[in-house]
Order: structure tokens, then sequence, then C-alpha cells
């Protein structure tokens, strides 16, 4: 004997499984529901925000290896765009976009550096923010990811290993790269190659691929300048007499490209550790040669 | 007509450096200087006479502000009553007392959670009164020194930074703070704080001036003010106007320029005791060692040896939390750096005390020495 079950039919909740939206980053299908995108990991509210505002935003990358000071350069950036007066401003997008920001200064102000941006793309920082700008009488809509160093250099060795950075990197319209400066001044040749590498592969994916010189503007910032004030006098000369491969790389291939320098802590101490190592503690926070760089870029992109 | 000898022999003795002029911009002759300084009183007529290079010699240290020079027991008496006057006023200009009493020195991670007003985390610490600058050091007077020949003393600098003095130029390579140019500081900073200076370079100059650089809990005593009440705790101020911040009354990131300014602005931001400009401007090198203060069970604290203390912030400085009377940073000794100056100290007990209001019973009581901070 069959006894009926009466269900009832929530049909409609079907509908945002059948509802297709693109991912911002990649470019693929998703459903309406998907937090992050199932194929590149990157957060869905940037596509939806997207779709919402009818606009198309512009894509800022910031590269470098594992511990150059990505996060704490993008958190203290986006900070300090948001709270000065300036002609350049920022306002956040949302309450993700103000984590990035959040975790570094609070890190900051504790005198430490943040933690380490893990490897897996859907805990990365995204900042999706609006850029006022005194040229453009309507905001722009600006994603700066904060991406991690080691997964970076996996997919320049592994090409297609991390699919979101490779979208990245063929999509953005301006390039943060963040050199160690206090490498550099001490002979290490490793951020050269590092950098020149990066580059090399950033030429390849590039939108004008085609191009001997690419067209993309490439900001490129010794970070922790205050340990290697050197930096700040003359970004370029520095540029040649320590990294002259990456110059070189630079001059080749890249029409648009500028050296800056940037310093976040005024000063840092070295804390050694129960495992041998030593551990770099921010003794204040005194931002320098932050906001530079990326005025620059947004005046070569806008 | 020479320097008597009698008053050469003093000072040289007691601080060499007071006479010895080896690289003085335009050397004046003693001769040619006026015998008589105008403004003297009248001295009565069975008093000895100063002699007029004397009197020239002590108007000049004056005009260095060298007076505390003057002030040290051992030559206080060679000062004509008009000098002495005169000193004293230079003293009352140039200086604040601090009163003894208690002062606690926190963590900087206390400052996290928007400071400890009431101070009973630590064992108070108990200085003894002193005099403090009521100005960072400016360029005009560091200008005093290196005219003086200050870098080329060497009796002044400690004798381990002697092989570094050479390198202690400006930017044309003259003996100089860093960012000087041919031995002067930049037109129309005269009155800015002097920065580019290495902790080296400020004990040097303030041991010229006659002076010290105060300790950490010298500095915080100043600015917090605190208030020792029987049966309570310590009562400190987190800023030397109050409890709040106030970026209308100190030099910081986003309330100033981006860059120093005289040390006479930002008169609203002074402390209790008249002290200009604690927080804000530049940071300013005590005397002690900066020592990583930690407590978390995996990390040694490890000293820094070469790192000494600086406090009150910068015009740079980003975070309210580091611009406190409590939060301490650190540089090393060596740097030269753009935004952290000094200013001078002097114990109480280091000065003959001619002051009938500064008997025992009016002040604090004097003590042979100065208490340290904690390392």
């Amino acid at each position: 004997m069959n006894r009926g079950i009466a269900l009832e039919l929530d049909s409609y909740r079907l509908a945002q499984h059948v509802g297709h939206i693109a991912c911002l980053i990649c470019e693929q299908g998703n459903t309406l529901d998907a937090d992050v995108c199932r194929h590149c990991f990157a957060p869905m509210i940037l596509a939806h925000q997207a779709q919402s505002q009818k606009v198309n935003p512009i894509i800022f990358a910031a590269l470098g290896p594992s511990g150059v000071g990505k996060t704490v350069y993008l958190g203290m950036l986006l900070d300090m765009m948001s709270r000065r007066p300036h002609e350049l401003q920022v306002s956040a997008r949302g309450g993700f976009s103000v984590t990035l920001q959040q975790t570094t200064l609070a890190a900051l102000a504790r005198c430490e550096f943040p933690s380490k941006t893990p490897n897996e793309p859907d805990r990365w920082n995204w900042a999706h923010c609006q850029l006022h700008t005194p040229r453009n009488p309507l905001p722009i809509e600006l994603v700066i990811p904060d991406i991690a160093g080691e997964a970076l250099f996996q997919e320049v060795d592994h090409p297609r290993s991390y699919q979101v950075i490779h979208s990245l990197l063929s999509r953005s319209d301006g390039v943060l790269v963040l050199i160690d400066g206090t490498k550099l001044q001490s002979g290490s040749l490793d951020e050269d190659y590092f950098t020149m590498k990066l580059l090399s592969h950033l030429n390849e994916v590039g939108r004008d691929s085609k191009n001997d010189r690419g067209a993309r503007p490439v900001a490129l910032i010794f970070s922790k300048a205050d340990q290697c004030e050197s930096c700040f006098d003359d970004p370029t000369g520095y540029a040649e007499r320590h990294a002259p491969g990456l110059w070189r790389v630079c001059q080749q291939r890249f029409r648009k490209h500028r050296f800056f320098a940037a310093g976040v802590a005024g000063a840092c101490a070295q804390r050694a550790t129960h495992g041998g190592g030593l551990q770099s503690i921010p003794l204040r926070v005194e931002p320098r040669g932050i906001v530079e760089p990326f005025e620059w870029l947004v005046e070569n992109v806008i | 007509m020479r320097i008597p000898k009698r008053m050469c022999g003093t000072l040289l003795s007691a601080y060499s450096t007071a006479c010895c002029r080896r690289k003085a911009p335009a050397p004046e002759p003693i001769e040619a200087l006026p015998e008589a300084v105008p403004d003297l009183p009248e001295l009565s007529v069975d008093k000895p006479l100063k002699p007029a290079g004397e009197q020239s010699l002590i108007d000049e240290m004056l005009s260095q502000s060298r007076y505390a020079l003057l002030l040290r027991p051992q030559i206080i008496g060679n000062l004509t009553p008009g000098q002495l006057i005169r000193t004293q006023a230079a003293l009352a200009d140039g200086m604040c007392l601090v009163p003894s009493g208690e002062v606690v020195l926190h963590p900087s991670a206390d400052d996290e959670d928007g400071g400890n007003r009431f101070s009973n985390r630590r064992t108070p610490l108990r200085i003894d009164a002193y005099y403090l600058d009521r100005y960072p050091a400016t360029n005009a007077q560091f200008q005093q020194f290196v005219a003086c020949g200050g870098y080329e003393q060497l009796a002044i600098w400690d004798q381990e930074i002697w092989p570094a003095v050479l390198d202690f130029v400006d930017q044309t390579g003259h003996p100089g703070p860093r960012f000087w140019r041919k031995g002067g500081y930049p037109n129309g900073e005269a009155n800015h704080p002097v920065v580019g200076i290495c902790w080296y370079e400020a004990r040097a100059y303030a041991r010229w001036a006659g002076k010290r650089l105060g300790t950490d809990a010298e500095w915080v005593k100043a600015g917090s003010w605190p208030v020792s009440m029987a049966g309570h705790p310590l009562l400190e101020r987190r800023y030397p106007w109050g409890d709040a911040m106030d970026r209308e009354r100190a030099n910081l990131w986003g309330s100033g320029p981006g860059r120093t300014v005289s040390v006479d602005q930002f008169p609203l931001g002074v402390s209790v005791g008249g002290v200009h400009q604690l927080i804000g401007n530049v940071w300013e090198w005590t005397a002690d060692a900066f020592i990583l203060e930690d407590a978390a069970p995996e990390t040694n604290a490890a000293p820094q040896p070469k790192m000494k203390s600086v406090r009150g912030g910068a015009y740079d400085t980003y975070l309210d939390t580091q611009a406190t009377c409590q939060f301490r940073s650190g540089d090393y000794a060596l740097a030269r750096k753009h935004n952290i100056g000094f200013r001078c100290a002097i114990g109480m007990c280091d000065l003959k005390n001619t002051d009938s209001s500064a008997e025992p019973g009016h002040l604090p009581q004097e003590s042979p020495a100065i208490a340290e901070a904690p390392r």
C-alpha cells in the first residue's frame, strides 16, 4: 500500500541555482548563490557588485615574493586613502573590503606584522573600492586583491596552477610590483631573479603580449625602504645599481614603468625565536612613499 | 687680552670643551670684544671687577644656551650678580622644573586598549627633581655646537664612537646633521627641531651644553605628570594635555603640514609643567637603551644592543596609540633619521641651588643620583 507524503515544492529555490553570473576575474559561469567562483575561487560578490552597478571595475594587482610586504603595503594604502583628505580618495564597497586594512593596522598597532597570507585563494582579502579623483566626476570602481607570494611564484613556475592568478595577471589594468629593498642592499640576487621572472611572466600573459613593450603601467616599489633610506633619494638609481637585471627588463619590455620606494615601519627590531630564526618587529608606523606609486598608476590607467 | 688663567683653569678642568674653539666659522678675537657688557648691573666698588675677557666668555656661553655649565657649583662662584641673574633667567626661559616623584613605565602594548589612566600594573619608580628643556633642541642651537667645533672635540664624544665621528657629515661632507648643507641648516628652519642626528650626536651636544639626555622615566614624568594620592594608584595623563587625543595640539600625521614645524608651534600641546611638543613634530632620543618587552613565551626578548629609546611621536606618526606619553619606540644609536631629534635635561642636584624658592620644603628634596629607567 502506498502512502502519499505531502512535500512542499519550493521550486523558487531552484531559480537561484539556475541563474548564471560570470566571475569578474576569470569570466566563467557560476550560479547566483555561489560565494566564491567554482573555477578560480575569487569572491563572487565582486561580480554581483559589478553587475548591480553596471560598470566594469578596473583591477590592480599587487605582486611580489612572499614576505616582501604586499599585505602591509595594501592595507596601509587603503587605510591612508580612506582616512586622509587627499585628492585621491577611496571608499570601501562592502564590509569585506575593509578587512584588509583593519587586520593590517590592528597588527601594526600591536607592533607586529600581519600574518602571512595563506595560499588558498578563497582565504585571500579582496578590496573593492570606489576611487574618487578630481578628474572624474563619477567614482571609479577598483578591485585590488592581496594574493599570496608563494602561490604567485607557483603560478609563475607552473602556469595555470592558480587560475585566479592567471586571470588576474591577464586582466589587471595596472600592476604594483614590490621588491624587498633591504635584500637588494645586502647584495642578495634572489630579489632580482624573482622579479625578473615575474615581469617576464607578466609580459607574456598580458593583454598586449604581442607588443614588444607592454603598455600596461607597472609601478615597481622598493619595500622596507625605511631600512635602506638611500632608496628614497633615487629609486631608479637604486634599481640600476642593485638590480641591474630587473632594471634592464623594465627598460626593454615595459613602456610605462617607474621605480618608487616605500616604507611603513619607521624602524624594526629583530627578535630571536625559539626555532632559531629571527622575527622582525615594527617599532612604529610611519608611512612613507605609500600613496605615490598608486597615484602614478591611477594617472596612467584612467 | 688673554682669558684669565684662573677662569680657564676652572672651565677647562671641569669641562674641557668650554674654551676650546677649534673650528669657529668666524673667529672673533676676544681682544676685540667690548670691555664691558652694557646690560650688566653696576657692581659695588668693594667687589673686584671681573676681567672683560671673562665676562665676554660668560656672555658667549649664555648666547650659546650653555647656561647650565655656568650654574654648576664649581663655576657659579665666578659669576657677577648680574651674570648670575641672567644665567638663572636663561635657565628659567629654556628649561622647566619637573618635581621629584613617582612614575610608572608601561609596556607599549598597554596602549592598545586606550592606555591605563590608573597605573597599578607596575611598581612606580621614584625619580629626583630635574630640569627638562622647554623645547626640543633647534637647528640654531645645534649650529652653535657645530660652529664651536663640537665635532672635533673628542672629549665630549663617547670613546667607542670616535671612529664614526668623521662620518657624521651633512649632504656636502661638512660635519653636521645629515640633512644640512655646507655646515648650515636649511633656510627658514632655524627654529625647527634639529633632525638627522644620531644618539651619539645628541649626547655630545648635551655634554657640550652642560646637560645630558633625559631618561625614559624622566621623559614620561614630564609628559604624563603623575599625581600620587595616598592609598590610590598613580594618576597619569595619556597625553600632556589630558587623556584624549586632540590633533590640534600636536604635529602628527594628518594634523600638520607633513614635515617638521617650528618648536613653538602647537602651543596647546604644552604639558602641565610647561614643556612643549613632547608629543609630535619629532621623536626624541632618551638616554636609555631600547629593549623589546615581550611576554610571549615562544620568543626571546632579545636585547637590542645598538638601539636606543625614542619617545613622543613625530610629524609622520600614523597611529594615535603611538603618540602617547607612555609609548616607547627605538632606533639604532647610529641612525640619523629625518624625524628624530632630542631635548636635554639636567638634574636639579647638579646645579648650584641659589633660588630661595627651591629650598627644601618649597620644592622636592634633592638626591645625589637620578633613578634610572628600568631596562
